[in-house]
């Protein structure tokens, strides 16, 4: 068959025929040029997909000024603009900006706290429904999902559970008091780490913080912890015993509760508390400037109990700021990272996110504490580690230098528990987790020097606090790459 | 695995009667078959990694009784474990631990056999430095969490969280019952 015959029939390039008995290969190069692209498929296909990627980014960009406009908006109490940028904001989170993945998901929820705060502002705005208020089961449960769903809660708990082991060498005796105790996750890997220590196992205690049981009776969840945590001692023959104590918040709470004992080596263990004790800046002429504020207060009584570690995790960001505009562009940023990160390692995992990421409601939570709370109202008070470095000296805390190894071994464990992307850094003697050089979490830990110290600790205050070891950005931070 | 031959004798404890079975043994006369011993076995199937460890168990009743042993899957955990675990690793009160924690076998399919095969996915570079990463201790400190949320499921709760296999442990592998 004429091969150019058969390439305007089929639109195909002819193939090489075998003509007659010789098998001689012959191309015939005279095909109709019209059924040939114009541009070889790939090329064309890369254009559209490149396009298309600029269009969402664009897209992305738009979406995210519009946000800021309108809690900018907000903060100079021009709710009708606001209310207007909002709309458009929904707008494009509709169909422009996919909610499912990426930027799109983060803004999503920015974009309903942003509408909560105006329907308080104007009733008459239908904005979104409002975040519903929860049990303590609740809370526990999507802190559970956060725990899974990220790297974050474990380094804290590997890493203070080293930092602990360390503290303990040589004690017989010892107690660790966790400030929010949730399920008490931390634990089981401390107490086997315990049990093998060379030399035996010492007496252990562990008082817990906990919310108070359920209003219905059904649960006592800090009972229920503090069974399954004496359960497993006991399988791995640690002596053992649980104490809980019952507080929504830690401020309340004096040292006496905890009974302490002379001799027993004491670890206390904050894990994301510490920020909830923070206020607003009171007015010095106001009555309230009379009263302690409560982070003042708890770190007082932590660092009466002389502590031998005192184990802290917080996030590395700045969403204390009184000016709303700071704290939802800064919070922005940051929870798009951290967002960032989960759908990475959800994907990492090709487990099925087709509800939605997990962790996310516990996030969400966050945000829009972060964005529509203001005053008493607001809990989380993230600040960065510069901040907290010189609160807790101010305390008269010292902070204990990290081992050698610690930056290793936190990296193994990001190492094996998901992809690449996770990098701790080592600023000083804080260890912080970051996603992609954006820093996270930070961990550290501090101790409460001997009171005999007094005349070199008045010494430290009137030359001036130390500097915090390298602020942001700096090249001292080594990251260690996973 | 391979087949071919006859096991090597076990200990060398005296050089005559060693010698005697060698003999008999390369002789070739006589029906000495692998599953004559039991303990012969184990030894054997202790020198396997983990994927034909876990075929293993589906040749015959007894290689399924002998892998299931949990000291043939305690030498495969700690020959995999970096130097950094120190002499405690391979000690008795290790091993009390861990049989209370639901045993080596256990251990490896959670947290090792994933953890080396995520290693081992990493590509070249990893794996040859496969050994000095992987930390028994680290296992164990996830191993642990493992347990404690099955005690969870034990106790009270109606959660229907509570009666899935352990979540914690669900991002290392998907949950293919080998048990």
């Amino acid at each position: 068959m004429d091969p150019a015959a058969t390439a305007s029939l089929s639109g195909e390039l002819p193939l090489p025929s075998v003509q007659g008995a010789a098998a001689s290969y012959c191309v015939d190069l005279s095909v109709d040029a019209s059924v040939l692209p114009a541009v070889p498929p790939s090329v064309a296909e890369a254009e559209a997909a490149r396009t298309g990627h600029e269009e969402e980014e664009n897209a992305a960009i738009r979406l995210v000024h519009l946000l800021v406009t309108c809690a900018n908006d907000i903060q100079a109490g021009d709710y009708a603009a606001a209310t207007g940028n909002l709309a458009e904001a929904r707008l494009a989170l509709g169909t422009t900006v996919s909610t499912a993945t990426g930027i799109g998901r983060v803004t999503s929820h920015f974009a309903a706290a942003l509408g909560q705060r105006l329907s308080r502002a104007s009733p008459s705005d239908s904005g979104a429904a409002p975040v519903a208020a929860s049990s303590a089961e609740h809370t526990g449960e999507l802190y559970r999902q956060f725990y899974e769903a990220g790297p974050f809660l474990k380094f804290a708990h590997f890493t203070a559970n080293q930092a602990i082991l360390e503290a303990f060498e040589g004690c017989d005796r010892v107690h660790v008091l966790d400030c929010a105790i949730m399920q008490g996750a931390q634990w089981p890997a401390l107490i086997q780490s315990l049990s093998l220590r060379p030399g035996g196992p010492p007496a252990l205690r562990i008082t817990g913080i906990g919310p108070p049981p359920a209003a219905d009776g059904s649960r006592d969840e800090l009972n229920e912890v503090g069974v399954r945590l004496t359960e497993f001692a006991r399988a791995v023959n640690v002596p053992f015993s649980f104490c809980g104590v019952r507080g929504d918040t830690i401020d309340p709470i004096q040292a006496w509760m905890f009974k302490l004992v002379p001799g027993e080596a004491l670890a206390v263990n904050s894990i994301c508390q510490l920020h909830r004790l923070l206020v607003d800046d009171v007015d010095p002429n106001s009555v309230a400037a009379f009263f302690p504020e409560p982070i003042h207060t708890v770190l007082c009584w932590i660092t009466s109990m002389q502590p031998r570690v005192f184990t802290i995790f917080e996030q590395e960001a700045d969403h204390n700021n009184p000016a709303l505009v700071e704290r939802f562009t800064n919070a922005l940023f940051y929870y798009g990272a951290l967002f960032d990160s989960m759908e990475a390692m959800s994907t990492h995992r090709r487990t099925n996110t087709t509800g939605g990421l997990g962790g996310e409601a516990y996030l969400q939570r966050e945000i829009f504490d972060i964005v529509c709370g203001e005053g008493s109202g607001r809990v989380e008070r993230h600040e960065p580690l510069n901040v907290w470095h010189g609160r807790l000296w101010r305390a008269g805390l010292a902070q204990t230098p990290l081992g050698p190894s610690a930056i290793r071994r936190a990296a193994g464990l990001l190492r094996s528990l998901c992809g690449a992307g996770y990098r701790v850094q080592e600023r000083g003697d804080f260890l912080t987790l970051a996603w992609h050089d954006r820093p996270l979490f930070t961990a550290s830990v501090w101790h409460a020097p001997p009171t005999n110290n007094v005349i070199n600790r008045l010494f430290e205050l009137l030359m001036g606090e130390p500097e915090a070891q390298p602020t942001e950005g700096e090249p001292e931070a080594q990251a260690t790459e996973i | 695995m391979c087949m071919g031959g006859p096991p090597a004798p076990p200990r060398q404890e005296e050089n005559e009667p060693v010698l005697e079975v060698r003999v008999q043994l390369l002789g070739g006369g006589g029906a000495h078959n692998i599953n004559d011993n039991a303990d012969i076995l184990s030894e054997i199937l202790a020198r396997l990694d983990g994927r034909s460890l876990a075929a293993a168990a589906g040749v015959c009743r007894l290689w399924a009784a002998v892998s299931r042993r949990d000291a043939v899957w305690e030498e495969l955990c700690l020959r995999h474990v970096g130097p950094a675990s120190g002499p405690a690793a391979a000690g008795h009160a290790t091993r009390t631990v861990v049989a209370a924690l639901g045993g080596y076998r256990r251990l490896y399919r959670l947290c090792l056999g994933p953890a080396l095969d995520r290693l081992g996915r990493a590509g070249a570079l990893a794996h040859a430095q496969a050994r000095e990463r992987l930390s028994l201790s680290l296992s164990l400190s996830l191993f642990s969490i493992d347990c404690y949320e099955r005690l969870g499921g034990a106790g009270g709760g109606g959660a229907a969280g509570r009666q899935q296999p352990p979540s914690s442990l669900l991002f290392l592998c998907k949950p293919v019952d080998v048990s």
